[in-house]
């Protein structure tokens, strides 16, 4: 049973302007705002998660987490008392069944990511192993943050089957699937890999397609590096253990120094052993960049949507324009494009006039269908572009408030990393003056 | 001929002598890190005479000029032990350069000697001497003086493929080390007065002196060293500091090793650091709210890293050469003691002689005067190394404390520096649209 989610307080050595408990608090705080959507009727939480076994698909044993999705009405609160909340399990591939149904349902929406499925750009410390409590946690929090995020967005906080996964634990799969929104799924999957050239795209999604791809590459690439500069950071504050040790062997054999040197030895521990307490909350600046590294899928997948609308309206587009060019060709005989048809007539003669009749009925019909068609997909992707557009520009706000956030946190950690590091040697120092 | 100044020497300008802080007084230690510039010959002997700095007791004090802050810092901590004692010799190593000759390239350094003592001819001296001169120095110390602890030179002999000796840190690190040792001979209270250390400290053309010493001393030469005899009982106190010195090897070289460890990792961590600014700067190029904080974070990431180049190289120059220098310490000691044990064995080996011959003879007979002198040379070995170990142990006591602090002071001057940079970009992250928020990272 893992615990909860309680931040331990970190040692404090001298003067830290911020613990680790405050920071945690901090960072959530600031990622999402509790009073917009869903969050305004309810509070939402993973509050645990847990190691379940069972048999899978197969019929093979499979060891697998849930994690505990908690909710409670707000005004409840209010009233002083604090009722215990509504709960249920689910495991992560239930909230990927979510996500996926989102995306598909709402194209025109950038969707939250969900936290890595596998620890993947990882220091050497934390292990990569799933199962492993600090990474269980850390997704448990990524998870938390989904939801929140998924609550306060002003579309898809209304949807039912986001309700429904809150809040009912049975038969929730079989709702979604219910929606029919499988066969969307696959038709988007197969339209997300086909190649196609739009003519005319709207600029502001190229560059943002562009900006999405720059974003992807200069992320991970900060997050690699910064994973071996931990790494590098992480040995050298172990080695100054060493010290300790040998500290306190020499000073049994002196008789003056002995007793400076025994307390300076102590002090190099305390700063050899700060290192771990720092690298785990520099894991949660990680985090921060990770989401919006993996925000950048979902960009680009409103990008192609749009690409896929504007090219589903070229094409209708086209139709059009070659239908009416066959009936202006018909009406007035000429023959200004090539077709086999007209070759054929050419040489086997004219059709009747019954015959000219039947196709000119036939095309006028589909040239009027066809400026339905135009029409619509023009309707269409104008929505599309509009509240697509909408909701790319609340996302960079949000990118730009969230990203803000995170540097200030790291800037904060990093102060009060030196802070520490400047009062353990000034500590060390005065041991040593008194040898 | 090319000069090659050493790193730490800056100038404030021309000091004439009687502005220059006396070690010894209070207050003038607390200005410790004033930097003097090395004054020429005829500047100094102006300022004979001078009444501004004298002892308590009236006498007036030569002070040697200090070429660099850490030599003063040498001399405060020598002098913190000789507290209330006059001090009228004072040296200092200074000014390497270079001479490139048909035969060989060496390097000569200054040598500057402020001095009331009868034993010297003039109050002032100023020579050049290479390393092979202190080499020479120190054997004849050794051999005239064998009952006393010489104070190590650094490493003779350099790979000629691995170390470049004519590089600034190299030279410096060595001219460091002849500086300690020159200083510690100067304020041993037997040592100081030795001849050939005057000829060292005054003699403009050495090469004749070292002819002439060799002659003129053969007669002393004793070999201590090769005594064939063995010994029966070594006193506890010196079988103790055998064992001391055994166990504070094996901890030298253990905290060698870890502070190589260190600069290792630090180096590390530096290449890392170097690959991680750039990478902000490159993110700061696709944004347009937040390139100014990205800006900002890899600058101070670049400062960091600065910071962090600072901080290893501080560490390999100060405070390995010390370590290694004290291993060198520690052998010279040893090889003392031992010499100590042959001259007891000796002693031991003749007077086991005499007692066995005395039973044969029939008249009682005095013990013969060999006995006598050898007798009175193992208490005069005794002695001398009893007052010389307390010498080393306050010394090295001295040594390791201003080591050990200098190297928590490089750590805290690195997190102080780090710190800085966090702290000015603070605002720009906080509020880059705002004008203190500009004003304030423009200042850095």
């Amino acid at each position: 049973m893992m615990a909860d989610s309680a931040p331990e307080e970190i040692a404090v050595i001298g003067n830290i302007d911020i613990t680790s408990a405050e920071l945690k608090n901090n960072i959530r705080n600031t990622m999402v705002e509790i009073d917009k959507g869903l969050l305004r009727k309810m509070e939402i939480s993973v509050a645990e998660a847990e190691k379940r076994t069972g048999k899978n698909a197969v019929n093979m044993q499979e060891t697998y987490t849930v994690y505990l999705i908690e909710t409670r009405p707000v005004d409840t609160i209010t009233e002083g008392v604090t009722p215990a909340p509504d709960s249920l399990w689910r495991r992560y591939s239930e909230f990927e069944l979510l996500r996926n149904y989102l995306l598909v349902t709402y194209p025109f929406v950038v969707v939250a990511p969900l936290p890595e499925k596998r620890a993947e750009i990882v220091w050497h410390k934390l292990s990569a192993d799933n199962m492993d409590p600090d990474f269980v946690e850390r997704r448990r929090v990524g998870l938390e943050n989904f939801l929140l995020r998924v609550a306060c967005h002003p579309v898809l906080c209304n949807d039912k089957i986001f309700y429904m996964f809150l809040t009912e634990e049975k038969g929730w799969k079989e709702m979604v699937y219910d929606t029919g929104f499988q066969a969307k799924a696959d038709s988007r999957l197969k339209a997300m890999n086909a190649a196609f050239r739009v003519k005319n795209p709207d600029k502001r999604f190229t560059e943002l397609k562009h900006y999405s791809d720059e974003l992807q590459t200069v992320l991970s690439q900060l997050l690699r590096v910064r994973a071996r500069v931990a790494d590098r950071l992480y040995g050298v504050y172990k080695v100054h253990g060493n010290y300790g040790r040998v500290f306190s062997e020499w000073s049994a054999i002196e008789k003056e120094m002995g007793d400076g040197l025994q307390s300076a030895g102590h002090h190099v521990d305390v700063y050899a052993a700060s290192v771990d307490d720092i690298l785990e909350e520099e894991e949660h600046y990680a985090d921060q960049l990770k989401e919006y590294l993996f925000y950048t899928d979902a960009l680009r997948a409103v990008c192609r949507k749009h690409e896929l609308t504007q090219f589903e309206l070229e094409t209708a587009a086209q139709d059009l324009a070659s239908k009416k060019q066959q009936k202006e060709e018909l009406v007035t005989g000429t023959v200004r494009t090539f077709s086999l048809k007209g070759m054929t007539s050419k040489l086997f003669g004219q059709e009747t006039a019954e015959q000219r009749e039947a196709k000119l009925q036939a095309l006028e019909q589909q040239i009027e269908e066809g400026e339905e068609a135009v029409k619509e997909k023009n309707k269409e992707s104008d929505d599309f572009v509009k509240t697509a557009w909408e909701d790319i520009e609340c996302f960079k706000e949000q990118k730009d408030r969230d990203l803000k956030e995170a540097l200030i946190s790291y800037a904060i950690m990093q102060i009060s990393m030196c802070k520490k590091g400047i009062q353990v040697w000034t500590n060390a120092k005065e041991c040593f003056n008194k040898m | 001929m090319s000069t090659v100044t050493p790193k730490s020497l800056a100038s404030s300008g021309q000091k004439p002598i009687q502005e220059i802080c006396h070690p010894l007084g209070a207050e003038e230690a607390a200005s410790a890190g004033v930097l003097t510039p090395s004054p020429d010959v005829g500047n100094t002997t102006s300022s004979i005479g001078e009444k501004d700095l004298s002892l308590p007791n009236g006498t007036p004090v030569e002070t040697s000029s200090p070429a660099s802050s850490s030599s003063l810092l040498n001399r405060l901590q020598l002098d913190d032990d000789l507290d209330g004692e006059t001090r009228d010799l004072f040296v200092t190593v200074d000014d390497p350069r270079k001479h490139v000759s048909t035969m060989e390239t060496y390097i000569t350094y200054r040598v500057a000697t402020k001095t009331t003592r009868v034993e010297f001819d003039l109050p002032e001296y100023s020579v050049r001497r290479r390393y092979q001169d202190f080499d020479w120095l120190r054997s004849r110390l050794e051999d005239s003086q064998p009952t006393h602890l010489i104070p190590p030179l650094p490493e003779k002999f350099v790979m000629k493929g691995v170390v470049d000796r004519f590089s600034e840190e190299f030279v410096e690190t060595r001219r460091k080390a002849l500086d300690k040792f020159l200083k510690r001979v100067a304020d041993h209270p037997v040592l100081s007065f030795n001849e050939h250390l005057n000829a060292f400290l005054s003699a403009k053309d050495l090469n004749k002196r070292q002819g002439l010493a060799l002659l003129t001393k053969m007669g002393e030469s004793v070999k201590y060293v090769t005594g064939g005899y063995k010994l029966r009982a070594r006193p506890m106190e010196f079988a103790a500091m055998g064992d001391y010195l055994d166990m504070f090897t094996q901890k030298l070289g253990t905290i060698d090793r870890i502070a190589q460890r260190i600069i290792k990792e630090q180096s590390e961590y530096l290449v890392e650091l170097r690959e991680y600014a750039p990478v902000y700067t490159t993110w700061a190029a696709s944004e347009a709210a937040l390139q100014e904080p990205l800006e900002g974070v890899a600058g101070c990431l670049a400062s960091c890293s600065g910071a962090l180049d600072e901080l290893t190289e501080d560490m390999s120059e100060d405070f390995l050469p010390v370590l290694r220098e004290y291993v060198l310490y520690v052998e010279s000691m040893k090889s003392v003691l031992k010499k100590r044990d042959n001259v007891q064995a000796e002693y031991e080996a003749k007077l086991e002689a005499v007692a066995f011959r005395k039973e044969e003879r029939t008249t009682a007979a005095a013990v013969p005067t060999d006995v006598e002198k050898c007798q009175d040379r193992v208490e005069c070995f005794n002695a001398d190394l009893k007052a010389d170990w307390d010498r080393w142990q306050n010394n090295k006591r001295q040594d390791f404390r201003q080591l050990l602090t200098g190297m928590a002071d490089h750590n805290i001057h690195y997190y102080e520096k780090c710190l800085a940079a966090w702290e000015s970009v603070m605002p720009l992250l906080q509020d880059p649209q705002s004008p203190e928020a500009r004003s304030d990272s423009e200042k850095d």
